[in-house]
């Protein structure tokens, strides 16, 4: 009903902003608002809100000073990608036996992590990323 | 659940008030200062506390503490006792249910809001978290914004705007307000603790004191959602709250478990 862009092809959203808690209700907000125009069903639209906290105050605490996050949501027909990424000093990933992994994998259908770099210099890029199904049984 | 079948039942004897029409011709009768009347009166607000309480059960699940709702519709009923007038044709309960529920109303708008929000919006916020427990209910899932649209006959935006100013609603001093168990079911007995569900979690020694330190209804939810698998609106459901109310909640408890297993929060900025 309200999904996406107007050819069926996945819709694109990207938002930089700096790597501090204080912006983490931007960010959600912004999960919301798009799982909510992709018409996903109130309990998805909960869950992404959740998760995409969560990888995001994980990253920001890793970040390095002063580093911007970015963060990449693709709407299509059948889910919402979210790729989050900071630059870090460290190439450490985010530990996948946390309990915030295990929040992550609970509210999502899809997660994973990797680092990339160093490219210039010492800094590395680390990134989460989340997927979140439609419910199967949705009409349209 | 006990009390959404509890107040069913009541609601299939709700013509049981008519024993109590005469005693307003009566109270109607009687002098002010005759001490028959406030016996009179006692009876008749007594006798109708089944109404107030199934109307404060019909707006239970918005989060609100039911028993706030019960008092304040209990206060709706004794202005309806004192106000009816018995002369005028009309039966009381057609003129007590609106005064009730207009009290129950004006109770949501005045005492749950944190920030300044439109009535508009409110309304439109308790309309969308009223349709969305009737629709979970008949889909067995959450409803989304088109579904909700279609069903109270709204444009997506304005189901937009109702879900969003669902995030201004402060719900929190009145939950802790409340004692841990006094609205909670017998859920927290059995439920035990997530020990063995937390084994191989690696900050398990710091994360345990956090969520034992936590509100019991704050454990359950957590719990059931990431221990149980349950979802936001199965929760809901079981806990007699809405759904935006246990997002809320997991939120603010996600939260707290971060920032305690952090150390100290990041200064604001």
């Amino acid at each position: 009903m309200f999904e996406g862009t107007e050819d069926g092809s996945p819709e694109e959203i990207e938002l930089r902003i700096a790597a501090v808690l204080t912006n983490l209700p931007i960010i959600r907000s912004l999960a919301a608002s798009i799982a909510m125009r992709a018409d996903f069903d109130l309990d998805s639209i909960a869950d992404l809100r959740l998760a995409v906290d969560e990888a995001c105050s994980t990253l920001i605490t890793q970040g390095a000073p002063g580093a911007t996050l970015t963060c990449a949501f693709t709407v299509s027909a059948e889910e919402i990608r979210f790729v989050v990424t900071v630059p870090s000093t460290s190439d450490t990933k985010p530990s996948s036996d946390s309990f915030g992994w295990r929040v992550l994998t609970t509210l999502t259908d899809r997660t994973a992590t990797w680092v990339d770099g160093p490219d210039d210099g010492d800094t590395h890029l680390v990134h989460i990323e989340l997927a979140k199904r439609r419910t199967e049984g949705l009409p349209g | 659940m006990t009390g959404a079948q509890s107040s069913r039942a009541r609601d299939q004897s709700s013509t049981g008030y008519e024993h109590l029409t005469p005693l307003f011709v009566e109270m109607a009768e009687t002098a002010t200062d005759d001490p028959r009347r406030a016996e009179l009166r006692n009876k008749l607000v007594t006798g109708h506390l089944p109404l107030a309480e199934h109307i404060a059960a019909r707006f239970s699940n918005r989060g609100v503490p039911r028993e706030d709702l019960v008092q304040v519709a209990t206060l709706g009923l004794i202005n309806a006792v004192d106000r009816f007038q018995p002369d005028r044709g009309t039966d009381f309960l057609s003129f007590a249910v609106p005064t009730v529920m207009g009290e129950v109303r004006r109770h949501f708008r005045d005492a749950s809001w944190s920030m300044h929000v439109p009535r508009r919006l409110k309304e439109l916020n308790l309309a969308i978290n009223a349709a969305s427990a009737e629709l979970s209910q008949r889909l067995g899932r959450a409803p989304t914004p088109s579904e909700l649209g279609r069903h109270l006959n709204l444009s997506p935006e304005q189901v937009f705007e109702g879900l969003e100013a669902g995030n201004a609603y402060h719900s929190m001093s009145l939950d802790e307000a409340l004692s841990p168990d006094s609205d909670s079911d017998p859920l927290g007995d059995t439920l035990g603790q997530p020990d063995a569900a937390l084994d191989g979690v690696e900050n398990y020694e710091s994360l345990r004191p956090l969520i034992e330190s936590l509100p019991e209804r704050e454990r359950q939810i957590l719990t059931l959602r990431f221990f149980r698998h349950m979802t936001q609106t199965q929760i809901a459901e079981r806990i007699g709250i809405s759904q935006m109310h246990v997002s809320r909640l997991l939120s603010r408890t996600l939260e707290q478990l971060r920032e305690g297993l952090i150390g100290e929060p990041e200064p604001k900025r």
